[in-house]
Parts: structure tokens; C-alpha cells; sequence
């Protein structure tokens, strides 16, 4: 091949590579403002020499030998690194990683504990919240934060109307500075899980003079106020955190996180196999789990997760309008199949909305129908007026992608468990997560797949948005029951938690009986480190916390 | 007159060599899947959407291909997926030879404004990348056998309007056309007459080629989710479900399905190259 | 037809292609059910704020008009932004995947063209033997090879056994190069860094080999059917007579004139690549348009869609430019 010949190839090749080169513009201009922002940062810890006097707890835990980085694989993504607008679960880790809310929850339990304040009040019945800054919060990059910028954070929030907006829009009233350390936030009715919503990432201060007043900014790398600041961030690909010297709290043992973003569970699981990672989280496949759990360097730490998988039946649509068709459903179900077959025992049969390990939570389903109870559902559908003869038709539908690729599979066992009560016809049918959600809504789907992470820990998330009339329009299904109604409402506004803890527990019983949704399972979460990894704890608030891990090295 | 039939088949076939036995070769294989479309209840060990042993159990005398992973007979579930895919093929192809063949024959024949219009239209569809297409019309349009059949159909329809629309403009100006036309042929009967069948063998070869192509973009939809719902058995859709335990070593869920894809768009591939030689025409590809 | 005047032409004949593709996009996707809003917030929101929303993405204007400030938008060179995930610009979105396909597409590209040499040269010069024989069916079965599975395949032997080749990805997190071009290979070139450039190529190779593999079976036939014809002619004969040996016939001579069809066929060629890069973006888990654009459809982000549609559409007619103006420039006869 000769001159003219390559010259056309070399013609093509840089043809290719000005596109490429003006095509790539404006991520490049993004990078070169991060790497700067990263400089910067490396910087002031530099000129910060020692840092500010932190607990003296810290200077003992130095002495032990720990290294100096852990590396944590992750096949999620970062959404969006502000406040404003992140609204999954991953993003939210991040943002407990390196910043701090009002409140927040003590590792390994589901309880509440001050974040950023001192101290708060609440008055006039549940609809006043006055917060007590403590007095020695920072910013990563060393500037005061107050409650001037609380607020402004708060405020911030409202006027974008972000995804997660309504945590703020739903409640909020107002928002005031009382002095630098306090604010005062009038809401719009009392609320008894505010503390709890105060604890979600939409809630934590951020530095004004690093975020934009009124835009979303999807890559800032700024932080908030916690144990880490983010030293570098490559979307999609890494982000490294390191220790904020001017948190408040209790420094980390371990002085660098780097989170490597996979893209496939099997290539994350192959790097921690060959030791490019200590930590494979979130989330690896059934199957590579039951494999890892044979590997002798490794260990596999299993806990209880938040995340629920249920039914729901369109109670307009005939023939679910009939409680006993719906309570035959509940009855044949075999959640034991699902849990074992689809996801070889990496999730728990689930028989209650309100998740296994929460307050007030009790297997209401499994008390009323027991499990796979074929025996009873015929005996329903009997009453219900149908035979082998003249079969119930059910229209099952399934969402492919969102929830998963083990949702056919879970269709799939739910038609062959219903189908065994001989009376019951199923046909699936499914829709992509878009179409999906309009067509529910729109109340045409009449027996759809749901899944349900909560936004605050509490069980009104799982009752609520559910079960009361005007809150459970999206499920198209404007199940109503005023009964249910009234004992929601009251358990919304009681500041009594056993009164409260009562409450739920009559819901629940009458959701069983009434079965327009019927659970199926709760989601474990899976953490598998080399064994020299410590301080991984599991809770149902599903966030890992990098800042107490650490890890051993040498003996 | 079987017999007949029969031996000068065999001697087109001697005669064409290398191709001949291709398209022999590519006629079994179809006809093994049609048989297996055609009988599945009488081939098929079990029933194909039922649980009828243990998750993902490696082939056995029970289970000759193993179980899939639910516990799914994966050879029952092969022979009833060769329905799905025969029927979307079968559905789409019909629906694009008949909007692409008459708007080729009128397009072509007419010619002036309509045909540069038309011509415009269907290049414009033809030069983007089909899958793409594909997938962005049948996510949109939702799952199920029709709505995969139309996203097929979109695509290929500019392939056989292409093809005829070529031939007929080529013929157009032929003698016998001409002669016919000067003899006081209506439009239509030229059409109908004369056109038409000069076009039909051509038809035939792209239509085999067409369909191998059509076989893999299929089973590409249903790799992503986007054909039949689960539990219909559908071979791009099981080869996809199997993916997750197909790394750590259990490939039966997979393989099978998979192997299947591959020797039926195989099959029509040699057909159509075969047609192509035996049938004496030109390369069309 | 001087070349400027066609060029012009040919850019002006892509704008209805595009009009057309977008309108049958924009169609199906504003009448069927499901939009971008009630994809992200539709489990939880109150009706009023999806309402809310929607009003803000102007989303609740009548069709047409939304499809008249799109195209306005669109002759400004605004693609608008993401109706999802941060509202980023859709270019910038684009560019973030599309550098990845495109890496992907060249080295399955460079791949075809290596066997597809390979085998329609032993093809060609044994035409008509076994050899031949076997050129010809390995060109069809190739192109039957189910990109999925041939894929896992490769995963499973190279990957897990032989533990040789990553399975996914384009490269080890923390190894990516600075942002150039966007092209990992070129960025680590360019960056010298040796660790970031192996690590790409390694992540490269699986994917562009089974793509590469599919798509090489055109260019087997090609070749062979181009050097059978430049063999056959008078000045190979006249080489041959002058005493040159068969090597420098075939390469210095014959092959050259065999790679201007390849050339010819490289427009269409680059809309299969494309479409086959879906399949393998989604079995190597590899972050480029294909995967981009399939999870962008299921969440209905209108706007990120019909953006790569367009940028699609452009891409697939640069090329075929391209390859137009190259030949032209390589076969002085043409002329248009």
C-alpha cells in the first residue's frame, strides 16, 4: 500500500479525531475545572498543616496501625453531587459520607441522634422545630457554616424543585434565623417524623459561595460539612475521598476512600477476587455472592435492607374490587420460591408493608393467609364464585429494566404459584418503567409489580403514601378505606411512639385483611471485603459508612 | 412429476456446487425449526412456562439441555421459542414486502416528484442504523408479538423498496415494456404483467437475506428486553435471563438458545446465497 | 458537478433525512403513554407537582408546538437539555458516551478490515479452491454470529478462565487518562501514560474483536471479488510478464486497487457498526451511546433522545460524506 493510500487512512483517522476532540469539548472544560477545584483543596489542607484540634479520641486511635486507603467498588452511579436534585439511594451514601444533617442515625440501628445540632425544640404542637447549631461547624474548605446557611441550603432546595423538592415543599412553611445558631422552621402541620426527614441529604447545609442560588450542580465536588471531602471526581468512573480536617466529629480511621464505579457486577467482582478492591458493595449478583462465599480470603457481610417488592391490585378493576379474590391471591402466593429461586436466599419472604426489623412491624400476612397456602385460596375462590371450570383471569404486569433483570423471573414464579390453585389463569404482560408508571397511574393496569425505597425511616413511608386515600394516587388504585384514613392521620401527628407503634399495628391488620397490596419480599444487603476489612456496618438506613471503616495492616 | 421435480432440483443443485449444497444445507436447518415450530407439543418433554425441576441443573438424561434459571426445561423452551421468533419474522417480513414492494413498484414506475419523495423517505430510514431504529419504536410501542413485528417491519421496509424500486427502473425502459406500453397497456397491467414477475426472483433472494438479518435483530431486541414478555419462551429473551449465571460456568441456559439464533439466521444466509447463484441472478447484497 | 457544489448538496439532502427520522421518533414517543417526569418522580410526587413539573419542561403544551420549538431550537444548534438526572445539556451528554462508541466502532472497524484482508486474500488468490470454498461460508457464518452470545463467550474464556481480558468497562477506574478527545487510546498517548493506554486496550480488546469478527465477513467478499477482478486484468499480467514475483504483485499492485471497494462500502458498513455496537456496548457493559441511549428510552428523556437521534442521523452522514469525498479524490473518474 502505498502514499496515497495511507494518506487516506491518515486523512480518516484525523478527521476522527477533530470530532472526537470538538465533540468532547465540554466535558473537557468540566474536567479542567475539577482537577482545579482539586488542587485547590489539596492545598488548603497543605497550608492547614496540623488541623484544628479535633476529640482526642482521634490522636489514641492513630497510634494503631491502619491503612492509609481503602478502595470500595460500586456498580451504581452519582446522580447529581447537589443536594438540590439527588434523590437515589447511592448519591445519598455519598452525601452521608461527606456531609451532615440535622439529624442522623447511629450506626448499625434505625434510631435518631443529633447531626449538626446541639439541641432542638419543638413547639406548638408538632409545628414548630427550632434547631441548635453547634457552634464549631465548617465548611471542607475551613468557612464557617451557620444558620444562615442551613437556610439558605433549605431555601435552596424549595426554589430549585428538584426531584426530592417535595421533602421540603410537602412540609415546609417557613424557614427563619433566629440568631447564628439557630433556625427556626414553621411547618405546614405537624409531622411526628419530621426528625426524620430532617436526616435526608435534601437537608444538608452546603457552602453558598461554592453552589449556584438557583441551578442545579450536577459535578460539584464542594461537599457539605461530614467526615470526608471529595478530593477528586471522574463521573462514572472514580471518586476519591479524603478526611475534612475541619469536621467536628470524630476523625476516620481510614485517611482516603476511593470508590471505583463499575459497570458490570461480574467486573467487580473479578477486581475484588484479584485485590483491586477491598470492598465490593452495592450491588453484586445472587450468584456471584454464592460464589464468593466459598472464597477463603473474603468475607461476605449480609444485613437487613429497606427495600420492599410487593402486589398491587387495582381495586376498580373487576374482578379485584372482590376482597376474596385479592385475599386468595395474597394466600397462594409463595414468597419462599421467589426468595430462593430468583435470588438464591439474598432476600427475606416479606409479610407486612412495614420492613422486617422496624418498629411496629408484625407478619400480619403470614398470621392471616400463612404461606403458599393453596388449601385456603381455593376455598376463597370458591366463595369468590370461580372453579377449575371457570378460571380467574388475572393480567399481571412487569416492569423489565427498572427492577432489575431478575423481574421476568419473579413474574414468572408469581403466575406459576397462582396458577397451581387450578382456578387462576395468569397472562404477563409488561411495560418499560415510563409507560409503566402513566399506565398505572392512569389506573389501567389492574394487577401491577411495585418495589419501594423508603425516603425516611419511619413506617409512615410504608403505610402512608400507600394506603391513605389521597396519597395513593400513583398506584392508580384509589383504594380507599376511611377507617384507614383516620388511623394513618392520627399516627402522622402523635408524638407518642407507643401510641403511634399501636397505630400501625392496627393498619397493618387491616391491610392484611383487605389485601389491596400484598408484600413480597425485603431486600438483605451484601458487603463482601477481604477479611482484613473492619468496621462494615449494615443497618436498614442502607448506607455504608465509609468513615468507619478501616483497615488492619500487617499482622 | 414428483420424481421429476425432485431430480431436476437435485441437478440445479449439482450444478451449482459450493452453493447448491449451501442452500440445501439452509433448507434443512429452516425446515428442522418449522418442524419444531410446527410439532412442539409432540417435541417439547415439558410444558415450557412451568417449573419442573431445580434452578439451572446441568443437562441430564431428565433434562437433556438442563434447566434454565427458575427451573425451566431449556429444551422445551428452546422448541416453543421457535415459534416467537418464526412468528414476529414471519409477521414482520409480510408487513414490510407489503408496504416496500408496492411503493417500490409505483415509486419506480411513476417516477418525477412522488418517487423522489418516496425515495427520500425510505433512504433516510435505510442509511440510519436499523437496530437503533428499532429499539427507540418498539420500547416506545411496548412489548408483545405485533408490536415487535411493526418495529421490525419499519426497518426493513426500505431494504425491499430499495430493491424494487431499482429493478423497475431498470425495466421500465426495456423493450418488452416499451412494446407493451406502446400497444395500449394499462399502468396496472404493465405492472401486474410484466414487471412484477421480473421482480419476483429477485424478491425471493432478498427476502432469505433479509430474513437472516431480521432473525438477529430480533433476537437483539429481546437481548434488551424489548420483545415478548417473560414467561413466552423467546430465544433472544432466555439468552438474556440466563446471562447472570452464565459466567460462573452454568452456559446451558444460554448456549442453547444462543446456538439456535445463530444456525437459523445461518440457514437463511445459505438459502438466500444459494438462491442467489442457483436462481442465476447477480449479487444483491 | 464540481465537488464543493455536491457536498453542499449532500449536507442540504441530510436535513429532511433527519426532519424524518426525528418526526417518526417524536411521534411515537409524545403519543404513546410515559414521559420523562413521571418516570423519575411518578412512585412518590403528588399529582399537582408532576402537573407542576411537566409545566415547567413544558411538557403540557399542545404537540405541535413543542415540536416547532424543538426543530427552533434545534436550527440554533440547541439540543436543549436532559429532562432527568441533573438537566444536563444533552450535547454534554452525548459527548460523554459518544467518544466510547466511537472508540468502540474504530476498533471493531480496524478489525473487520484486518480479517476481512485476511481471508478475502486467501480467498482470492486461492479462488476457486477449498481455501476459496471455505472463505465464502465463514463469511456468512460470521455475520450470523449472534453479537450477544459471541460476546459472553469470549467473556467466559478470556475473562473468568483464562482471567486475561477485563469483561466490561473501558478501562480500570482511576487509570482513565485527562479528557482530550475523549478516546481513551489517544488520551493516554497523549498523556503518556503507558498503565492508562494498556489498561484501554485491554478493555478494547474483546469488545472491538466481536464486533470486529461479525462485520468482517462483507469485506471477505469484497476483496476477494476485487482482487479476482484486478488479477484478471491486463497490467497484473504485464507486471507478471516483467518478472515481478507474486508478493510484490499482490501487495504493491493488487491489493491497492482491492481497497478501493472496501472504501466504497465503508458508509454502510459504519451504520452497522453502530447498530452491532448497541449489542456489544450492552454484553461488555460499555459506556457509549447504545447503553446511553437504552436507558435514556426507558426513562422517556425526550429531549436526550431525540438529541441522539439527530446527532445519530448527522454522524452516519458526515461519514458517508466522508467516504464520498475520499473516493472521489481516489478514483479521479468519478465526478459529480
Amino acid at each position: 500500500m502505498t502514499g496515497k493510500e495511507w494518506g487516506i487512512v491518515v486523512v480518516l483517522l484525523i478527521i476522527g479525531l477533530i470530532i472526537g476532540y470538538f465533540a468532547a469539548a465540554p466535558s473537557r472544560t468540566a474536567t479542567i475545572t475539577t482537577t482545579k477545584t482539586a488542587v485547590s483543596t489539596v492545598t488548603v489542607t497543605k497550608t492547614a498543616g496540623v488541623p484544628p484540634p479535633v476529640t482526642t479520641t482521634t490522636q489514641t486511635t492513630v497510634a494503631k496501625k491502619y491503612a492509609d486507603t481503602i478502595t470500595i467498588g460500586v456498580t451504581d452511579k452519582v446522580s447529581d453531587l447537589d443536594p438540590a436534585n439527588a434523590y437515589d439511594f447511592y448519591t445519598w451514601e455519598v452525601f452521608n459520607n461527606i456531609g451532615e444533617g440535622p439529624f442522623k442515625y447511629k450506626p448499625g440501628t434505625t434510631e435518631l441522634t443529633n447531626g449538626i445540632i446541639e439541641d432542638y425544640k419543638v413547639e406548638n404542637g408538632g409545628k414548630v422545630y427550632i434547631l441548635k447549631l453547634r457552634k464549631n461547624l465548617k465548611f471542607a474548605d475551613g468557612t464557617p457554616c451557620t444558620a444562615k446557611d442551613l437556610k439558605w441550603a433549605i431555601d435552596r432546595v424549595a426554589r430549585i424543585k428538584g426531584d426530592p423538592a417535595w421533602f421540603v415543599l410537602d412540609f415546609v412553611n417557613k424557614t427563619e434565623v433566629v440568631d447564628d445558631y439557630t433556625l427556626k422552621i414553621t411547618l405546614k402541620h405537624p409531622v411526628a417524623f419530621y426528625p426524620a426527614v430532617l436526616a435526608v441529604p435534601t437537608y444538608f447545609p452546603i457552602p453558598p459561595n461554592k453552589y449556584p442560588a438557583d441551578k442545579i450542580s450536577s459535578d460539584n465536588t464542594a461537599g457539605s460539612i461530614g467526615p470526608y471531602k471529595i478530593t477528586k471526581w471522574v463521573r462514572d468512573q472514580v471518586l476519591i475521598l479524603e478526611t475534612n480536617p475541619y469536621y467536628y466529629g470524630e476523625k476516620p480511621k481510614t485517611h482516603r476512600i476511593i470508590i471505583k464505579f463499575y459497570k458490570d457486577a461480574t467486573t467487580m467482582r473479578l477486581a475484588l477476587e484479584s485485590g483491586e478492591i477491598d470492598v465490593a458493595w452495592r450491588t453484586l449478583n445472587p450468584t456471584d455472592i454464592s460464589d464468593l462465599k466459598k472464597n477463603p480470603n473474603l468475607q461476605v457481610v449480609e444485613g437487613k435492607g429497606s427495600f420492599i417488592r410487593y402486589i398491587v391490585f387495582n381495586t376498580k378493576i373487576k374482578p379485584f374490587d372482590n376482597k376474596k379474590v385479592r385475599q386468595a391471591l395474597a394466600a397462594a402466593l409463595d414468597r419462599n420460591a421467589i426468595a430462593q429461586r430468583v435470588f438464591l436466599g439474598t432476600v427475606d419472604p416479606l409479610y407486612s408493608l412495614v420492613p422486617m426489623g422496624m418498629w411496629s412491624h408484625e407478619d400480619v400476612f403470614k398470621e392471616k393467609y400463612g404461606e403458599a397456602n393453596l388449601e385456603l385460596a381455593k376455598k376463597l375462590l370458591k366463595e369468590a364464585g370461580y372453579s377449575e371450570n371457570n378460571k380467574l383471569k388475572v393480567e399481571l404486569w412487569y416492569t423489565p429494566s427498572h427492577y432489575g433483570d431478575t423481574e421476568a423471573d419473579v413474574a414468572a414464579l408469581i403466575k406459576e404459584a397462582w396458577e397451581k390453585t387450578g382456578m387462576v389463569e395468569v397472562t404477563v404482560k409488561s411495560a418499560e418503567w415510563s409507560t409503566y408508571l402513566e399506565l398505572t397511574r392512569k389506573g389501567q393496569l389492574p394487577v401491577t409489580l411495585y418495589g419501594w425505597y423508603p425516603d425516611y425511616i419511619d413506617p409512615d413511608d410504608y403505610l402512608y403514601p400507600f394506603l391513605h386515600t389521597s396519597s395513593n394516587r400513583w398506584l392508580g388504585e384509589p383504594y380507599s378505606n376511611p377507617q384507614l384514613d383516620k388511623l394513618l392521620e392520627e399516627a402522622q401527628v402523635a408524638l407518642d411512639h407507643n401510641k403511634r407503634a399501636q397505630l400501625y399495628k392496627q393498619v397493618q391488620q387491616i391491610l392484611a385483611d383487605d389485601s389491596p397490596i400484598v408484600p413480597i419480599f425485603q431486600g438483605k444487603l451484601y458487603v463482601v471485603a477481604n477479611k482484613n476489612v473492619h468496621g462494615i456496618v449494615l443497618d436498614p438506613i442502607m448506607l455504608l459508612r465509609y468513615f468507619l471503616l478501616y483497615k488492619e495492616v500487617g499482622g | 412429476m414428483r420424481t421429476f421435480g425432485f431430480s431436476r432440483f437435485s441437478c440445479m443443485v449439482k450444478d451449482a456446487g459450493l452453493d447448491g449444497y449451501m442452500m440445501v444445507f439452509g433448507l434443512i436447518i429452516i425446515l428442522i425449526t418449522l418442524i419444531m415450530a410446527a410439532f412442539a407439543e409432540f417435541i417439547a418433554p415439558y410444558n415450557p412456562v412451568k417449573i419442573v425441576g431445580m434452578p439451572v441443573v446441568p443437562p441430564s438424561p431428565k433434562f437433556p439441555w438442563g434447566t434454565d434459571t427458575i427451573g425451566r426445561d431449556v429444551f422445551s423452551r428452546v422448541v416453543y421459542g421457535s415459534r416467537t421468533i418464526l412468528i414476529v419474522i414471519l409477521m414482520s417480513t409480510a408487513l414490510s414486502m407489503s408496504i416496500g414492494i408496492p411503493l417500490g413498484l409505483i415509486s419506480g414506475y411513476i417516477g418525477g416528484k412522488l418517487d423522489r419523495t418516496f425515495s427520500l423517505i425510505m433512504d433516510s430510514i435505510y442509511a440510519f442504523p436499523g437496530l437503533i431504529l428499532a429499539i427507540a419504536v418498539a420500547a416506545m410501542l411496548g412489548p408483545g408479538i405485533y408490536n415487535t413485528s411493526i418495529s421490525l417491519a419499519v426497518v426493513y421496509i426500505p431494504t425491499y423498496f430499495r430493491m424494487v424500486r431499482g429493478q423497475v427502473l431498470s425495466l421500465r425502459e426495456q423493450l418488452f415494456v416499451e412494446a407493451a406500453r406502446a400497444l395500449g397497456a394499462t399502468d396496472w397491467r404493465i405492472l401486474r404483467r410484466y414487471i412484477f414477475p421480473s421482480v419476483f426472483f429477485i424478491i425471493a433472494v432478498v427476502f432469505s437475506l433479509n430474513v437472516a438479518d431480521a432473525i438477529l435483530t430480533e433476537a437483539g431486541l429481546s437481548f434488551l428486553g424489548l420483545s415478548v414478555p417473560s414467561p413466552t419462551p423467546d430465544w433472544g429473551f432466555d439468552l438474556k435471563n440466563g446471562q447472570r449465571y452464565f459466567l460462573s460456568g452454568k452456559w446451558w441456559p444460554v448456549m442453547f438458545p444462543g446456538i439456535m439464533i445463530i444456525l437459523l439466521a445461518l440457514g437463511f444466509g445459505l438459502l438466500g446465497e444459494g438462491l442467489n447463484k442457483v436462481l442465476g441472478q447477480k449479487e444483491v447484497r | 458537478m464540481s465537488l464543493r457544489a455536491y457536498v453542499i448538496t449532500r449536507i442540504f439532502l441530510t436535513i429532511p433525512m433527519i426532519l424524518i427520522l426525528l418526526t417518526l421518533v417524536f411521534l411515537v414517543m409524545r403519543v404513546l403513554p410515559g414521559n420523562p417526569v413521571i418516570a423519575m418522580v411518578g412512585m412518590k410526587a403528588s399529582p399537582k407537582y408532576i402537573k407542576q413539573l411537566e409545566h415547567q419542561l413544558g411538557l403540557d403544551k399542545p404537540l405541535w408546538l413543542q415540536y416547532v420549538d424543538y426543530l427552533v431550537d434545534l436550527m440554533r444548534g440547541d439540543f436543549g437539555r436532559s429532562m432527568i438526572w441533573g438537566k444536563r445539556i444533552v450535547i454534554q451528554e452525548i459527548m460523554d458516551h459518544f467518544p466510547a462508541t466511537l472508540e468502540l466502532t474504530i476498533g471493531g472497524f480496524l478489525v473487520s478490515v484486518l480479517l476481512g484482508l485476511l481471508t478475502g486474500m486467501i480467498a482470492g488468490i486461492r479462488s476457486g479452491g477449498k481455501l476459496d470454498a471455505s472463505m465464502r461460508i465463514y463469511s456468512i457464518v460470521v455475520y450470523s454470529l449472534f453479537i450477544p452470545l459471541l460476546g459472553m463467550m469470549l467473556q467466559l474464556v478470556f475473562g473468568v478462565w483464562l482471567r486475561a481480558l477485563p469483561v466490561g468497562g473501558r478501562i480500570d477506574p482511576g487509570l482513565e487518562p485527562p479528557t482530550v478527545t475523549g478516546l481513551y487510546i489517544v488520551d493516554s498517548i497523549l498523556a503518556m501514560r503507558l498503565d492508562s493506554l494498556l489498561s484501554a486496550l485491554a478493555h478494547l480488546a474483546l469488545p472491538s474483536f466481536t464486533l470486529g469478527l461479525v462485520l468482517s465477513g462483507i469485506y471477505t467478499r469484497l476483496v476477494r471479488s476485487s482482487l479476482m477482478e484486478v488479477l484478471g486484468q491486463d497490467f497484473i499480467r504485464a507486471c507478471r510478464a516483467r518478472g515481478l514475483s507474486g508478493r510484490i504483485i499482490l501487495f504493491r499492485h493488487a491489493l491497492k486497487n482491492a481497497l478501493i471497494p472496501i472504501l466504497t462500502m465503508m458508509g454502510l458498513q459504519f451504520a452497522l457498526l453502530l447498530a452491532g455496537a448497541v449489542l456489544t456496548e450492552t454484553t461488555f457493559s460499555w459506556p457509549g451511546m447504545g447503553t446511553f441511549l437504552v436507558e435514556r428510552i426507558t426513562y422517556r428523556d425526550f429531549t436526550t433522545i431525540q438529541g441522539s437521534i439527530v446527532f445519530y442521523a448527522l454522524f452516519v452522514a458526515l461519514i458517508s460524506l466522508v467516504v464520498d469525498i475520499v473516493y472521489a479524490y481516489v478514483d479521479p473518474r468519478i465526478r459529480y
